[in-house]
């Protein structure tokens, strides 16, 4: 009898990434995956506009500049999603920049989309 | 690999951000007309107050259009904090010098999302727009003649109760 073997399927395509991480993109089911401090996750559109959000909203300068003794960790609660992010300030900047080059990324991935099949020659 | 995003909205990010301030702005409005109902309504002026009412629901009415179409679009559409409602006005004409301003910044802002639009080349929420043109069109004449009155009949004698008899009859009946 032939075995037949069950595995994932991987069409992850790689949207962007930086020395700390990468995100990548599943067409198959309209998500992206976040490889960032030790974890791979998995966001759909509505929560990664939200991870986008909670992290641009994290005063950097604030922090960097602040002198009081509290540790220095972000802690980024995604409403309505599974995962969490604890991240000391490098990481958030490692993870803003990250998120930056993500959606320039989709928004040139948008365009490219828009000339190549959208607009009938 | 798949454009997620836009099958998912419509609408920019800047776009939908510039409309959710507008969403903010007509609630403001429209409690700013409330608050103005209420003056005058304690000062006697009966006529202006029920016009202002009637501005309120108006402005509300705004606020609703444009919320429903940031979720239509596929957006957030984020219900706004008001705060800062002045409850005292100094004089009658006061009231109506306020109320054109309001209506004068509410125009400026929309022509400011028209704008982004027009970078965008987001010719959709363009044809949206255009209704609130028109809109503001009758709402910036009805200010500015209310205002007008004040001139025309003067607050003399019993001006101030002639200007709120005919506060009520403006219309703006130059185009349906």
């Amino acid at each position: 009898m032939q075995e037949v073997s069950l595995l994932p399927t991987f069409d992850f395509s790689e949207v962007f990434s930086t020395a700390s991480g990468a995100i990548f993109q599943s067409d198959s089911e309209r998500c992206w995956y976040v490889d960032f401090a030790g974890k791979l996750a998995r966001f759909d559109y509505r929560n990664l506009l939200k991870l986008k959000k909670a992290v641009y909203q994290v005063d950097i300068e604030q922090k960097l500049l602040s002198n009081d003794k509290s540790p220095d960790v972000e802690i980024l609660f995604i409403c309505a999603s599974d995962h969490c992010y604890v991240l000391s300030l490098l990481q958030v900047i490692a993870l803003k920049e990250l998120l930056q080059g993500t959606f320039v990324m989709l928004e040139l991935n948008h365009i490219i989309c828009d000339r190549l099949y959208r607009i009938v020659a | 690999m798949k454009d997620i995003i836009r099958a998912k909205c419509l609408i920019s990010s800047d776009v939908e951000a510039l409309i959710n301030q507008q969403i903010k702005k007509e609630a403001h409005s429209s409690a700013i007309y409330l608050s103005m109902a209420s003056w005058c309504n304690r000062n006697g002026y009966d006529f202006s107050s029920e016009y202002f009412f009637k501005q309120a629901e108006e402005e509300r009415m705004h606020q609703l259009k444009f919320y429903k179409y940031v979720l239509d679009m596929g957006g957030t559409a984020i219900s706004p904090e008001i705060t800062n409602i002045k409850i005292e006005y100094n004089s009658f004409r006061e009231v109506f010098e306020e109320a054109l301003d309001q209506e004068v910044s509410v125009t400026q802002s929309i022509k400011n999302i028209a704008a982004r639009c027009h970078k965008e080349q987001d010719y959709v929420t363009l044809e949206f727009l255009n209704w609130f043109f028109k809109e503001q069109r009758e709402e910036e004449y009805k200010a500015r003649r209310a205002l007008e009155l004040f001139d025309v009949i003067g607050e003399e004698g019993t001006g101030r109760w002639q200007i709120d008899k005919h506060v009520g009859q403006i219309k703006y009946d130059s185009e349906p």
